[in-house]
């Protein structure tokens, strides 16, 4: 029955080559979710503050799914090699966990990129930019965490609120409660800065002379590693979950086609 | 003789025309482009416009009136009876709700040289050329509650408010009005929005999302059926008499004293 058993070699060598597959992206999953976890932008405590910060947890679930896709692509690969009834029904069991997971956190990612507006960051950034009276110690943390990014994001992108430096003079905020409007049409941040961090002339950028103030919006600065974060966790994920879908069926049959 | 005269009433009838439409402006949009703001107004200069009445040998200074537009009701004059400037301040007016308050003094700008306004790009000289060009009306957040402060006080104005803004020449030996401009066209300060009237909601749901969730479910769902598929298959592909689950318990004869073994299925 050489034919029979050809037939069986190379489906089990497709199950390794898939089962190898999985291992490896498993990996690149966990490496790309910790550099999402690891936060090189800074935007977390924007994320924070708006109580919508899924795509971390997202993130989180993809560190740990990667490294399990990776442990059972070896389990998988030793039990197709045995043919081994037991440890394949392990295999697919505890598959079928991790597949639930993964395809939580890609939902997840891909629902929660949606609330990521202009607007959500601008309401954010006018209720607690340099808000000074906070009403308990949340309120406090998720303000100050605010204030610094957002300071952090001003000076480093060169730009001024999300949509320009209007937003400050357009909307009330907790900034202007603080700070009188003759003094600070918008925070000196949004000023051009020389070497030493000072405004190069604050009359020019309180009155607008392009050249002294950062015209322009930090929405873009904001959104881009946001979006790569979401895009990156979502489809990288479901494109793991298309490949392992059809490893687990081959598996499955090759299972139920085992004799005892 | 008769032609001279006419000529020299055209002419200064035509100096009392271009009188009557100068009005103070604001500053350069180009230049300014923060103008106004919620409680500053920043006004270009009187640039040329008292060149008419200036005499070369004497010194003037002009000072600049500031008032709501409400306030015409109740007192729209600069002047007492006697052509001497009014000396009133933001707080006797109540910020210029009762009628017109002084807002600032400052020499005349120099109609000759006026600043180059291309020099804005030079870092050294943008004090100089904001200074001599505009003045900002409101920028004085400190003097209203400074006892100290002598000068003309210049406090922030109020928001969502028209103003009207007046300059007068001075001269300055005899403190007498020389020359004035019209009121100037209403000019309002900015409001502010609520932030919590900004809607945060994100709207439609995206293709990417709707792709992702409806997939994967019809994936998931054939996964387990599969399982299940794969997992009936194997109870059932086995032979009764070798399957485990199917095998009926095992019958000793010692258990049950008396009685013979049952018949196999």
């Amino acid at each position: 029955m050489s034919k029979d058993d050809n037939s069986v070699h190379i489906f089990q060598g497709l199950l390794i080559l898939g089962n190898v597959v999985i291992g490896m992206c498993g990996i690149a999953l966990t490496a790309e979710c910790i550099f999402f976890v690891s936060d090189p932008h800074g935007l977390y405590p924007l994320l924070e503050a708006t109580e919508n910060d899924d795509i971390y947890a997202a993130a989180w679930i993809g560190i740990f799914v990667g490294f399990a896709l990776f442990s059972l692509s070896v389990l998988g690969i030793t039990g197709v090699i045995k043919s081994n009834k037991t440890l394949l029904l392990v295999y697919i069991i505890l598959m079928l966990i991790t597949y639930a997971f993964e395809m939580a956190s890609c939902i997840t990612a891909a629902t929660h990129q949606d609330f990521l507006t202009p607007n959500l960051f601008l309401k954010q950034m006018l209720e607690r930019y340099q808000k000074m009276e906070t009403d308990n110690n949340n309120d406090k943390w998720m303000s100050e965490g605010v204030t610094k990014t957002w300071n952090n994001l001003m000076l480093q992108n060169h730009c001024c609120g999300v949509h320009g430096p209007s937003d400050w003079q357009k909307y009330a905020s907790a900034f202007r409660s603080s700070y009188n409007d003759a003094d600070y049409p918008w925070p000196h941040q949004c000023c051009v800065m020389d070497a030493r961090g000072s405004p190069v002339n604050l009359d020019g950028c309180k009155l607008g002379v392009p050249g002294y103030y950062n015209s322009n919006g930090c929405y873009d600065a904001i959104s881009g590693p946001m979006n790569r974060q979401a895009w990156g966790v979502a489809w990288f994920g479901f494109a793991i979950l298309c490949w392992t879908f059809w490893v687990l069926l081959g598996t499955m049959f090759y299972w139920s086609r085992i004799e005892y | 003789m008769r032609g001279n005269w006419i000529v020299l009433a055209f002419c200064s009838l035509g100096q009392l025309y271009a009188d009557q439409s100068l009005k103070p402006q604001t500053a350069a949009a180009q230049l300014a482009t923060n103008n106004p703001t919620l409680t500053t107004i920043a006004l270009e200069k009187p640039f040329c416009m008292f060149d008419s009445s200036l005499h070369p040998n004497k010194s003037y200074t002009v000072y600049l009136y500031a008032m709501m537009e409400l306030a015409i009701a109740i007192s729209s004059l600069v002047t007492d009876n006697r052509s001497k400037p009014l000396d009133s301040t933001f707080q006797q007016t109540s910020g210029g709700r009762l009628g017109p308050y002084k807002a600032a003094l400052f020499n005349v700008p120099n109609c000759a040289s006026p600043p180059n306004l291309a020099d804005v790009g030079d870092i050294n000289k943008v004090s100089d050329v904001l200074k001599q060009y505009l003045f900002r009306v409101g920028n004085d957040e400190t003097c209203l509650y400074d006892p100290n402060f002598l000068d003309v006080c210049n406090p922030p104005l109020t928001p969502d408010t028209t103003y009207r803004f007046k300059y007068m020449l001075v001269d300055n030996t005899d403190c007498i009005m020389k020359d004035q401009t019209l009121w100037s066209d209403p000019i309002k300060t900015r409001r502010v929005k609520l932030p919590m009237k900004i809607d945060t909601g994100p709207g439609r749901r995206s293709g990417g999302m709707i792709v992702i969730t409806s997939i994967l479910s019809v994936f998931v769902f054939l996964l387990l059926s599969g399982f299940l598929a794969s997992v009936s298959s194997t109870v059932r592909v086995l032979p009764k008499g070798r399957s485990r689950l199917l095998r009926p318990p095992k019958w000793s004869p010692c258990d049950h004293p008396g009685h013979t073994e049952p018949a196999p299925n």
